[in-house]
């Protein structure tokens, strides 16, 4: 693959590398024969981003330079701290920079930027290729039912009145009014943080459209990243939702050279979602012991409500190597039972809230991290000598009274 | 127990803001007693129990407030004592310096709280919109009432005015990174001083030409521990040695636009530093000098 980016453009694909930088650790690159894509995904899985770079955006654009046998683009997984250090200050770039050449070795497995700056000056990096998958997410975006478009200042503006502590943000949207509440998880916190709402008209929105009327909740720092990105290209977002459970997506192109595509994982913000919630950490405990510093904080995980049903690992986001063929649009998994899984997630929230028979307005929390570690590693909490467990006869007394 | 006021001038608004971001500079915690005549604000010494405040601000409410309305506990307690963390006050009212309007009411939503309504104007479009922070408050008992009373203090040595507040905390700013106390000297002719000393070096500040506002009498000066300058009549002087970290954080209030602020001098005892403002906010700040 070999590509040549105009100066100008040069900035807006840094700013891209930045915004991707806070979703995730890698960055996977792909050439097809019209576009060049960047993809990230996030350590808990929650929040993917796919930035398309048409080729029209490009100067020169060869997807398969270097292979001439077959007609496979180059894919390739970097990490982002590299592709970061090549693009350190994107609004310097603007200036320096006249060109910029990105090429893939074949026989030294590495992908070389290339800049070209002023004053004759060539900065070349050479960046590690980690492995060779390309990634694929599955996500329905244009035929769900609710969508906004906005300027991003505007959500910017409405996130200023959140604490910066604030973890997740929940988005109530139904024909009459949008709102934005700050999402606390455990009943403990909730009495000691400053619950913040915004209420905003619809009539405030570029375009408002609600199918049905739904409630998400998605966390805040990549919400955050994605609006400080379309708020350095100076350009609106589009959010395309559906139900809780889903994943929305937040759409920020430019009509013509680029598309970023934002899919941020949903969970309900409502009680039912505690009671399924611990039954959803024995399972998630079971596939990755890594979880553990991420189950601190509820996983805005999408297998949440449907991962107990499956009894494979399912994700969404699958690792493969060609996309064959494109699923329909209404299957997100791979797994099976995906459709009936949602059904019997309902029946367990039903039993659930039966088996609450004390008040039925209480619904104790689930167990928080440490209660969870606490319980599984009990006996490495416990002193390794326990006095009950001596019986009969005391053979030497304690010479100290103490 | 009910309370409910409404604020929509600008100019309150930023005042009110500027009050509690100083006092969230001071302390985590703080007490909101809310009279039928004015609001308080109340900062006790975090490190001791039940100890006389360190901050008191009295912020009578015609001015600031459109509308207020509050119902006390009962007929003989007729107070409302509220305890919340001002912090998070402090970071709610951040918006406040484009808004509309602002609603403060008690309410009970998973717990006593309370709930600001704030309109703001949005800069996309003339619409306004509504946020409504709720601050999760603890109410307090009126067995604890006694602890938080306005602190009865004798006659001051010596009342002085104080320069811009702006000179002062740049001056002790400097200060405090050197030495862990300072040394405030007020005389009734119009001079102040504050002093350090460290190891290597005395420092001192001098201000002049300052209008005294009360003289309580000749100094008792009997234990030599004071310093005399040529030409000073030490009768006239009294002097007090105070933590500079406290006395840094209330000067971290030259961000409120005051009218004029009054350092009074309790003879190696106590400092008092009265900050008044055009609307009749009064905010008080009592430091305990440091005896050896």
């Amino acid at each position: 693959m070999k590509c040549y980016v105009p100066g100008s453009n040069v900035k807006v694909l840094g700013r891209t590398v930045h915004a991707l930088a806070r979703f995730g650790d890698e960055l996977y690159l792909e050439s097809l024969p019209e576009c060049m894509l960047l993809r990230t995904l996030n350590a808990a899985e929650s929040a993917y981003a796919m930035v398309k770079f048409n080729k029209n955006f490009f100067s020169y654009f060869n997807y398969n330079y270097y292979s001439t046998e077959d007609n496979e683009g180059l894919k390739c997984k970097i990490s982002m701290k590299s592709a970061l250090n090549t693009f350190k200050s994107p609004t310097h770039m603007d200036k320096q920079v006249e060109n910029l050449e990105i090429k893939l070795d074949p026989e030294a497995c590495k992908l070389i930027f290339q800049l070209k700056c002023k004053h004759g000056i060539v900065k070349t990096h050479y960046v590690s290729i980690l492995d060779c998958k390309a990634m694929q997410a599955v996500y329905t975006k244009d035929s769900v039912p609710n969508r906004i478009t906005s300027s991003q200042r505007l959500l910017s503006e409405a996130l200023t009145n959140f604490q910066s502590s604030d973890d997740q943000v929940t988005l109530e949207a139904s024909t009459q009014s949008f709102i934005l509440r700050n999402y606390t998880e455990c009943s403990a916190d909730s009495l000691k943080v400053i619950r913040t709402q915004i209420n905003l008209k619809p009539l405030e929105f570029t375009s408002y459209t609600i199918g049905t009327e739904t409630t998400i909740t998605f966390t805040l720092k990549e919400f955050r990243a994605l609006l400080s990105f379309a708020e350095a290209l100076s350009l609106p977002i589009q959010l395309h939702f559906e139900t809780t459970g889903r994943p929305a997506v937040f759409i920020v192109h430019n009509g013509s050279t680029f598309e970023a595509h934002f899919v941020l994982a949903t969970s309900k913000a409502d009680n039912a979602t505690q009671a399924t919630a611990t039954q959803n950490t024995t399972i998630d405990r079971k596939r990755k012991e890594s979880s553990f510093q991420d189950s601190a904080r509820k996983k805005v995980h999408i297998d949440n409500d449907i991962s107990k049903c499956l009894d494979e690992d399912s994700h969404l986001f699958n690792f493969i190597d060609i996309p064959d063929e494109i699923p329909p649009p209404s299957a997100l998994f791979n797994g099976d039972g995906a459709i009936n899984g949602v059904n019997e997630e309902t029946n367990n929230v039903n039993s659930s809230k039966i088996n609450n028979d004390i008040d039925s307005d209480h619904i104790p929390a689930s167990p928080t991290a440490k209660a969870m570690i606490k319980s599984v590693f009990r006996r490495c909490f416990e002193s390794t000598f326990d006095p009950r467990a001596i019986r009969g006869v005391i053979l030497a007394e304690d010479s100290d009274s103490e | 127990m009910k309370f409910r006021a409404v604020m929509i001038d600008a100019g309150p608004m930023r005042e009110f803001t500027n009050i509690v971001t100083t006092i969230s500079k001071l302390s985590k915690e703080c007490v909101l007693r809310i009279a039928s005549d004015q609001l308080y604000f109340i900062v006790s010494d975090e490190n001791s129990g039940p100890a006389p405040p360190i901050l008191w601000c009295e912020i009578p409410h015609s001015i600031f407030f459109s509308e207020y309305q509050m119902v006390g506990l009962d007929e003989q307690h007729k107070d409302i004592y509220l305890g919340f963390n001002s912090g998070n006050l402090a970071r709610s009212l951040i918006t406040l310096k484009s808004a509309k309007t602002l609603k403060m009411k008690l309410t009970k939503k998973q717990g006593p709280c309370l709930t600001l309504d704030i309109e703001v104007p949005s800069a996309c479009s003339q619409q306004t919109r509504q946020v409504t922070h709720d601050i999760p408050i603890v109410v307090i008992p009126r067995k604890m009432w006694s602890d938080f009373q306005e602190p009865r203090t004798p006659q001051p040595d010596v009342s002085i005015e104080l320069p811009t507040l702006k000179q002062l905390r740049t001056t002790i700013d400097r200060m405090k990174t050197m030495a862990a106390e300072v040394v405030i000297r007020a005389s009734a002719e119009g001079r102040l001083t504050l002093q350090i000393k460290t190891d290597m070096a005395k420092v001192s500040t001098r201000f002049k030409d300052l209008r005294v506002e009360t003289y309580g009498g000749p100094i008792d000066h009997s234990d030599s521990e004071s310093e005399t300058q040529i030409n000073e009549d030490m009768s006239k002087v009294c002097h007090c040695r105070v933590d500079a970290k406290k006395l840094s954080m209330f000067l971290s209030a030259d961000s409120i636009s005051h009218n004029r602020t009054v350092c009074s001098i309790i003879h190696k005892k106590l400092v008092i530093l009265c900050l008044q403002t055009e609307e009749n906010v009064k905010l008080q700040c009592f430091i305990t000098g440091i005896v050896y």
